[in-house]
């Protein structure tokens, strides 16, 4: 809050010395040498202020009247450096005890208000700590323009207000007459440079609908950035309130994509179709433009928001309807997000990355140093699924690759397709690595999946399935294949392929909130008779569905076959993921968890700790909420004896570790003090405990290869628990995606020829080096953006199956599961800035790239970015990097360049033939 | 020393752990050699390499609700890091695993250890070492040492009989510059120095100010000065000025005179003023004086003589130190001279200096405060009139005041009065203009 003013602070030094220098002086002369060390205008002007002061206490009116102008004029004229208080003050200190005696006795009038004023500012020196007597006079005082007092006292008025306040509303007295005061300071913050105080004081006295009002074009970025990031760190009503603020903010000033992100961030979708339907209203030329924008912005969140129906559609009119629409048809296309893939392409063949990888040019073999794995691989089976997967990952969107959509030349020779190449799982994984390849494209996608749709192989058609899902992962095509190809075959008696198509609906609709999936998948998961396996990935497909929203009928779903199922189903690994889509369901949803969380601990005592643990990190995610994390600490050291018999007793540990880096990972603040945190659990945590750690750091950095994370990551890498190990190694690839992070390549080069007899470790080094090479390093899986602040629930949830999966590795991921991997999906995106012109076409202009800077609250117009390099759009970012335009040329319909920007050329541009 | 750490580290399977058992199964295991983590450049990343030990940098520096907000977030992390770390610590007391391990490597070690230099480093295990006895040995380093704090040139204990490193010797800055660190502060407060008001606001805006309060200049949007420089002619209280600076404020104090950095041997001088910065660094936020800067800042000229070239790299050192690659953080530099016109331009540039705080010859006003400040402690005869040396037109500064002051006493006691007359005064100043009007080069007192 408002401080004390420093002058103050400055102003005891000067006493100190002044009493320093007395002792001596006192010795020999009397009380007049006092001022001895006073410059001769100092002391007449220090007569002068004491005459003037005894002229107040004259009873004549007009003596008086004169007296307290010349004060006021005295004390405002005076200039002051900032290391000391301005003299006047300082000779009127002493006096001013004698002056609030002398104001008591003065009867009302309009001079006794103008001593009041003065009184009032004196008090910011000599006014004890505590009193309040600035304020105390001030409200006696005139109604004078605060402004001709200066900021000092302007400040110092706020910061008492705000503790009068706090003691009023304690006691329950009326506190109109400092809201008052307080709309009188406002204005003069907002007017000069001061949002932060103003949006500060307001905050105090719980008025910040007022800031609306005085916010313009120039000063609601300043406002707004602070009141955002502010946000994050407010308990948990006043956090909602201050985005609420700025979201009208934004409303007003109509910067509509920021209104959005911020909708968005509040979770609130109908924030969100009220932002859309009011931007660009009259759909002039700019107007559509803006909705375009707007809706390239909801497409990347995952977002749906339905363009023809409902608050956010167009209205019709019947005049001119057709290009109406039109612009309905565009806005549901890009809505739809089904310009991904051309997009994604265009940037591709930009930076000339076309030419499809092998795994061999991932692994490079020929740079590692000492042993390599030579002759006849350990595994062939594990070598060929890990090749499976990093050919996935390393021509994610590309459309082709070198294995698995090339056609055998003829049907008949002898070389076999590579998903033939593979033994059972790896078959799936093959045939759906090619809705991987294809991702986004989903006319192009479907032809190549739809042959191996019809296979008598159960694993080829389950792959087949669930590539199907993953083709259309994020994008919402209008003849809606997912669901059509996918429905029939959840019911087909065959376990494995249930499981493709059941885990394909939930990456196709991801996020999507399609009630039709909810109502095929809800039964399977409380049918008794089906096989764990089946219901486990149920419930997780529906927590991806149904991400965030705590969708009714999943929830009692997922509940009642938790209590329904006996202890021998349940507690498998299987059993986790109805937890964490339990957990999923609930995202981000804070105290809406209660209810739930009530039937929960009716469970068995380890399931109810293990679902409790999931559940309450999942509704918390990127809260930054301290008791939980407090709480999630204490689980997490607690030293527990398990024996054979009971295993699970311990079990709720890990996702305790990897939820505490869930709910800390929204805040720069949070996710380095959480670094710190998963030290001391290293240090002292049980097995279970440090094989999350590794995992939890990787949340915490998704794809940002930050040196100390990786450094400590490649110390787990070699660890003697080998569950460590493997987590650490996978964690490697989490934070390395898709950066093509030479260094880190280069350590998981070193630790595949460390791990070469190791085939599970290797599978999982292999994993980890096609995940940096993500699309060829054009992709990234951080779930966050807009500057970190909003992250996507689709993202994360994505993410976290794949961590959670990671806690039992050799059941799943390097098991028969490693399917599961596919669940990164979601997460994947284009790490790219990507500049349009109003014709939808690519327009390259030059921006600068730089490291994001902290510039909350900071004077000026401080640089947003350091370090930067200028280049030509399109462009990649990493995280924590910023673009800016370099080029006035054309204004960006966002504020935030990420993703897909929409130019329009700036009317003011003059060129200068530079 | 060597850290017992090795316990959690089996990274390096050279020595111990490491599971032998991998061994026996699998014959050719052959670990990959660990990224050489060695040096004091590394050290401060190596810091890092523990998750987080240092604490994030809180913005925005303005006082604001945020601010704050951040600062008890970062409190509550710390709380809650205590909370754990004393129940870990309850429950399971480290002691004494410590203690076990303490005693192997102490084991390890030997006794008597020999002290050594380290003379380069081979690869992660092994190293060139030189005992003062003579010959270079190329031993081994046990595991257990810190690696990330060897460098070349540290002293490390050595094995008494395989001469192994087996711990490292910390190496403290150079002792010349703990001498430069100015323990006890000077008497001299901001009171004692007369007039100069418009300085002491200039000195303490630069330097006090952005040591106790960074925010006000953020506020405003400004980068705070990194250095002043003080000139004006000789006995103008610019040292006094610094002494106060010193007496005032908390942060470290390091003291120089120019002529100190002047060394014997090559190389020295320059590297004394970078572990004089290193220091000032270490001990931030402080404030480096170096008095009589002339000594090594003057301008550069072709030079026959080594020793005059040497002392054009100290200064270069200085330039580099002061606005080169690293940044200096909280360390403000004072200078003082009375002959900034012959200082190098370089060393006086904005960047380097941004402010140029120049000490006039007292005025009347200073006048009769410096005469105030030295009279104030004698018996003065009630016939001194002080006003007649004030008015007078002669060129006296602070310190010719004093002198007078001084000689006037002495003029006293010579004649064994109790009292300074008005006729001491005339005659000590008549004493102190005459040798400084005296034909004698000026500045030169006799």
């Amino acid at each position: 809050m408002v401080q004390d003013s420093k002058t103050v602070g400055a102003d005891k030094d000067k006493q100190a010395d002044v009493k320093k220098l007395k002792p001596g002086a006192k010795k020999r002369k009397g009380e007049e040498d006092k001022d001895a060390d006073l410059s001769e205008e100092d002391l007449e002007l220090k007569r002068n202020l004491e005459l003037l002061i005894e002229r107040i206490k004259d009873s004549n009116e007009g003596v008086q009247k004169n007296a307290l102008q010349a004060l006021s004029q005295e004390i405002r004229s005076a200039t002051t450096s900032m290391t000391s208080v301005p003299k006047p003050l300082k000779f009127l200190m002493k006096h001013y005890e004698s002056m609030k005696t002398s104001y008591d006795a003065m009867p009302k009038s309009p001079n006794k208000q103008q001593f009041a004023d003065i009184i009032s500012i004196l008090a910011i020196s000599s006014g004890k700590k505590g009193e309040r007597e600035s304020l105390k006079f001030r409200l006696e005082g005139s109604e004078e323009p605060l402004s001709s007092w200066g900021n000092e006292y302007v400040r110092n008025l706020a910061g008492e207000i705000a503790g009068e306040f706090q003691d009023r509303r304690e006691n329950e007295a009326s506190a109109a007459d400092l809201l008052e005061l307080v709309g009188q300071i406002v204005p003069y913050h907002m007017s000069h440079n001061a949002e932060t105080e103003a949006v500060d004081l307001l905050l105090e006295v719980e008025e910040l609908g007022w800031l609306e009002q005085y916010v313009d074009a120039d000063n609601y970025r300043r406002t707004c950035l602070y009141l955002t990031s502010t946000s994050a760190y407010l308990p948990e009503p006043d956090d909602k309130t201050v985005l609420h603020t700025a979201f009208s903010i934004y409303i007003k000033v109509k910067a509509w994509p920021d209104a959005v992100v911020t909708a968005l961030r509040l979770q609130d979708s109908e924030r969100v179709e009220q932002a859309v339907a009011e931007c660009g209203k009259d759909l002039d030329k700019d107007g559509v433009l803006e909705k375009q924008q707007l809706a390239y912005l909801l497409a990347q969140q995952g977002f749906p928001v339905d363009f023809r129906e409902g608050k956010a559609a167009i209205p019709t009119r019947g005049d001119e309807d057709s290009e109406r629409e039109e612009l309905r048809d565009t806005l549901t296309e890009i809505g739809g997000n089904m310009r991904a893939s051309s997009h994604y392409l265009s940037l591709a063949r930009d930076l000339d990355v076309m030419e499809p990888k092998l795994p061999e040019e991932v692994y490079k073999a020929h740079l590692v140093e000492g042993r390599a794995p030579a002759g006849p691989a350990v595994d062939s089976a594990r070598a060929n699924l890990a090749a499976t997967f990093v050919n996935a990952f390393v021509n994610a969107g590309f459309g082709t690759d070198k294995l698995v959509t090339p056609e055998p030349s003829a049907p008949s020779s002898d070389v076999v397709h590579w998903i033939f190449k593979n033994k059972d799982h790896g078959k799936a994984a093959a045939t759906a690595s090619l809705g991987m390849i294809t991702l986004w494209d989903v006319q192009g996608g479907l032809p190549l999946l739809d042959k191996y749709l019809y296979s008598k192989d159960p694993q080829v058609m389950a792959g087949c399935l669930l590539g199907i899902g993953i083709l259309c992962c994020g994008v919402q095509d209008e003849h809606d294949p997912a669901f059509a190809l996918l429905y029939e075959s959840i019911m087909k008696e065959d376990t494995t392929v249930r499981v493709g198509a059941i885990l394909g609906l939930g990456l196709a609709y991801a996020g999507r909130q399609r009630e039709e999936v909810g109502e095929v998948l809800a039964p399977l998961v409380t049918d008794e008779s089906l096989p764990m396996e089946v219901v486990a990935h149920a419930a997780l497909a529906l927590g991806l569905v149904f991400v965030g929203t705590c969708h009714q009928n999943s929830v009692e779903a997922i509940l009642q076959c938790l209590m329904m199922r006996s202890e021998a189903d349940l507690y498998q690994p299987w059993g986790k993921f109805l937890c964490l889509g339990l957990g999923l369901l609930h995202l981000g949803k804070q105290m809406a968890i209660e209810a739930t969380h009530e039937v929960v601990r009716t469970l068995d005592p380890n399931m109810a700790a293990y679902c409790g643990v999931v559940l309450e990190t999942c509704a918390y995610a990127g809260t930054g909420d301290v008791l939980k994390i407090q709480q999630m600490l204490a689980t997490a050291g607690e030293h527990i004896d398990v024996d054979d018999a009971t295993p699970w007793k311990s079990h709720f540990q890990s996702p305790a570790v990897i939820g505490m880096a869930l709910i800390a990972m929204s805040e720069d603040l949070g996710t380095s003090m959480a670094h710190r945190a998963l030290e001391h659990l290293l240090r002292y945590g049980d097995p279970p405990v440090r094989r999350a750690v590794p995992l939890a750091v990787a949340l915490l950095n998704v794809s940002n290869p930050d040196m100390t994370a990786l450094d400590t990551l490649s110390r787990l890498s070699h660890d003697a628990d080998s569950e460590v190990a493997q987590c650490a190694v996978l964690a490697l690839g989490i934070v390395g995606a898709g950066t093509n992070n030479a260094r880190l390549a280069g350590m998981l080069r070193g630790l595949s020829s460390y791990y070469y007899k190791e085939p599970t470790l290797l599978l999982l080094v292999r994993l980890a080096q096609g995940l940096v090479h993500l699309g060829k390093g054009l992709l990234t899986l951080a779930p966050a953006r807009a500057d970190g602040t909003l992250v996507s629930g689709v993202a994360l949830a994505g993410i976290l199956v794949v961590l959670h999966a990671s806690l039992d590795m050799k059941a799943l991921l390097a098991g028969k599961h490693s399917t599961l991997l596919y669940a990164l999906t979601p997460a994947m995106r284009p790490r790219m800035l990507l500049t349009l012109d109003g014709e939808g076409q690519l327009l390259p202009v030059p921006v600068r790239v730089g490291q994001a800077v902290d510039v909350v609250a900071q004077a000026g117009r401080p640089k947003t970015i350091t370090g930067f390099q200028t280049h030509t759009t399109p462009v990649l970012l990493n995280v924590g990097e910023r673009a800016e335009l370099a080029t006035n040329k054309y204004i960006p319909l966002s504020a935030m360049l990420e993703g897909v920007v929409i130019l329009k050329p700036n009317p003011e541009y003059v060129d200068l033939g530079e | 020393m060597g850290q017992a750490q090795s316990g959690q580290n089996p990274g390096f399977p050279d020595q111990q752990g490491q599971g032998e058992k991998k061994e026996e199964k699998k014959k050719k295991w052959e670990p990959p050699a660990p990224p050489p983590r060695v040096g004091r450049k590394q050290r401060r990343r190596g810091q890092g390499a523990e998750l987080g030990s240092k604490l994030p940098g809180i913005t925005p520096n303005a006082k604001c609700k945020l601010r704050m907000l951040k600062l008890e977030r970062v409190k509550d992390w710390l709380l809650m890091e205590e909370e754990f770390v004393q129940n870990q610590e309850r429950l399971r007391p480290q002691e004494e695993r410590n203690e076990e391990d303490r005693s192997k490597v102490e084991d390890l070690r030997g006794s008597p250890l020999t002290v050594g230099t380290l003379e380069e480093i081979i690869d992660e295990n092994h190293a060139i070492v030189s005992s003062s006895v003579g010959p270079e040995y190329y031993v081994s380093i046990l595991s257990f040492v810190d690696k990330t704090q060897l460098e070349p040139g540290c002293s490390v204990l050595l094995h008494n009989k395989v001469l192994a490193v087996v711990g490292i010797l910390q190496d403290e800055a150079d002792p010349m510059v703990s001498v430069m660190k100015v323990e006890k502060a000077p008497l001299e407060s901001y009171a004692d120095v007369g007039g100069l008001e418009q300085q002491i606001t200039e000195i303490k805006e630069a330097v006090e100010l952005p040591l106790t309060h960074p925010e006000l200049y953020e506020d405003i949007g400004i980068k705070p000065p990194k250095g002043v420089i003080l000139y004006g002619e000789p006995g103008t209280g610019k040292t006094l000025l610094a002494k106060a600076v010193a007496h005032s404020t908390s942060a470290t104090f390091l003291r120089v005179v120019g002529s100190e950095l002047i060394q014997k041997y090559l190389g020295d001088g320059p590297k004394l003023v970078r572990e004089l910065f290193r220091v000032a660094d270490d001990l931030a936020p402080s404030i480096v004086f170096i008095d009589e800067i002339d000594a090594i800042g003057t301008k550069r000229y072709e030079s026959q003589s080594g020793g005059e070239r040497e002392i054009q790299r100290t200064m270069l050192e200085l330039l580099n130190q002061m606005d080169g690659f690293d940044s200096m953080g909280d360390v403000k530099v004072i200078m003082a001279t009375n002959r900034i016109e012959s200082l190098d331009p370089a060393l006086i540039r904005p960047g380097r200096i941004d402010r140029k705080i120049e000490f006039p010859l007292p005025d009347t006003k200073t006048k009769r405060r410096i005469f105030n400040i030295h009279t104030s402690k004698m018996t003065l005869a009630p016939d001194v009139n002080l006003e007649e040396f004030i008015m007078a037109k002669d060129d006296l500064s602070g310190a010719d005041i004093k002198a007078a002051c001084t000689e006037a006493g002495l003029l006293a006691l010579r004649e064994r009065r109790m009292r300074v007359t008005h006729a001491d005064f005339k005659k000590a100043k008549e004493k102190v203009l005459y040798k400084k009007k005296e034909g004698v080069p000026e500045g030169l007192y006799l």
